[in-house]
């Protein structure tokens, strides 16, 4: 996350670009490109693909500007939000599944999985939600990390921590229940 | 819709989460458009886990990436603007696009576009002091900026595709050039669809302001006459860097 995140005014960025500043996207780009990439890297795990996607991403934040209403939700969590659906959008469209063999799926998500686990103990700034998602079992908080930050299908997700189909479309739902009920 | 109130969070958290397959998800984001608890549930889930995103690490982007953004949007309001401008495609003889006033009357946008992109891209990349031209080649039909052109000191000039471009079986692209005061246009050779592509320009004319660059269908051996046969796909202007 980028240090001076408190600091960027992204409601006046965006604003900005509305009225057709094109320096405004720039500065948005400047101050959040890396960290939008990694993102959408963590998701589509290409590298080409992912810079199609912020590449798509920007210029749709450019041509939707107009329609954020900065009081509906804050002007960061909309940018992310583009370019993660971005992100989501390349890779189910993709059918990544197939493109991947099977060895090489398998290598990759055990070196993420031992990544999201250290990082998850790292992260005591994402606040409330840390806190929601530690008093969740570890199998409803992996499948919800698995799916948000590395973008894993149910399959993906049943595959990685070695479970049925079933239970892990029931971990979903229950713990995004209990994240809802835990967060308000 | 016939949902409960849990089943459209459920459905709003596996849309924010992306578990939902693609037909799902157009689903959800077409409903989005028109449903207003729907997207309160929607925007609620991106809220709540949106510190979720801090556990991907940051990634550089290559030095390209910004240009063809700016590029790209760029392109938009000139998009808007000129639709009451097409170039008639295709064109016989080169002499008639060459002199069309409707095209020259595009390009003054064009020109402007590139110096816009170019205010960008000094921005970005301040340390380019060998660059003294740059020309963005737009297609003339909708001002989508398709290639751009770079010239340096050392008389070295290169052009870097910013997306491919489908070219026709038996049909190939070829690159020309004509400054202010030429009879016409004069072939740089034919260039890959997706392929960046290094000249010297030794033996021609020092770039100038204003001179044109552009790429046009051709034959799969490049144009017949030594002139440009087949229609313009993109073309544009140098602007002076420094």
């Amino acid at each position: 996350m980028p240090d001076s995140a408190d600091l960027f005014d992204y409601d006046a960025v965006l604003a900005a670009c509305a009225q057709g500043d094109q320096q405004a996207l720039h500065r948005l780009y400047q101050h959040d490109g890396r960290h939008l990439l990694g993102v959408a890297l963590r998701i589509v795990r290409r590298r080409d693909v992912a810079e199609d996607v912020l590449h798509d991403a920007f210029v749709s934040i450019w041509q939707k500007a107009a329609s954020f209403d900065a009081g509906r939700g804050a002007g960061r969590g909309w940018v992310y939000s583009v370019v993660r659906h971005q992100a989501l959008n390349a890779l189910r469209g993709s059918e990544r599944e197939i493109a991947v063999d099977g060895d090489a799926l398998d290598a990759l998500q055990e070196a993420q999985a031992d990544t999201v686990a250290e990082q998850f103990e790292l992260q005591a700034s994402m606040g409330r939600l840390h806190d929601c998602l530690a008093h969740l079992d570890s199998a409803k908080r992996n499948s919800i990390i698995c799916a948000y930050v590395d973008g894993c299908s149910h399959s993906e997700i049943a595959e990685r921590l070695k479970a049925p189909l079933g239970s892990v479309k029931a971990w979903l739902k229950r713990g995004l229940a209990a994240l809802r009920e835990c967060m308000g | 819709m016939n949902e409960t109130p849990d089943q459209l969070q459920q459905l709003a958290g596996e849309y924010v989460l992306g578990t939902l397959p693609a037909a799902a998800r157009q689903e959800v984001e077409q409903r989005l458009t028109r449903e207003p608890l729907l997207r309160a549930e929607v925007e609620g889930w991106e809220r709540r886990l949106l510190p979720l995103t801090s556990l991907a690490a940051p990634a550089e982007p290559s030095t390209g990436l910004w240009l063809r953004i700016a590029a790209s949007v760029q392109a938009r309001p000139a998009t808007a603007a000129l639709r009451g401008a097409t170039v008639p495609v295709p064109v016989k003889r080169w002499h008639r696009w060459w002199d069309d006033l409707r095209l020259w009357r595009g390009l003054t946008g064009g020109a402007v576009a590139a110096s816009m992109v170019l205010a960008l891209l000094l921005v970005s990349r301040p340390s380019a002091p060998e660059t003294a031209y740059m020309v963005v080649l737009a297609a003339p039909q909708d001002r989508g900026a398709g290639w751009v052109v770079q010239t340096s000191m050392k008389r070295q000039l290169t052009l870097t595709p910013l997306h491919d471009t489908v070219v026709p079986e038996r049909k190939a692209l070829q690159f020309w050039t004509k400054a202010p005061g030429w009879s016409g246009p004069v072939s740089l050779g034919l260039v890959q669809s997706n392929r960046s592509l290094k000249l010297a320009l030794d033996k021609l004319p020092p770039v100038q302001p204003d001179q044109l660059f552009e790429i046009t269908l051709e034959p799969v051996t490049g144009s017949p006459t030594g002139k440009p046969t087949g229609p313009v796909l993109y073309i544009g202007k140098a602007v002076k860097v420094m």
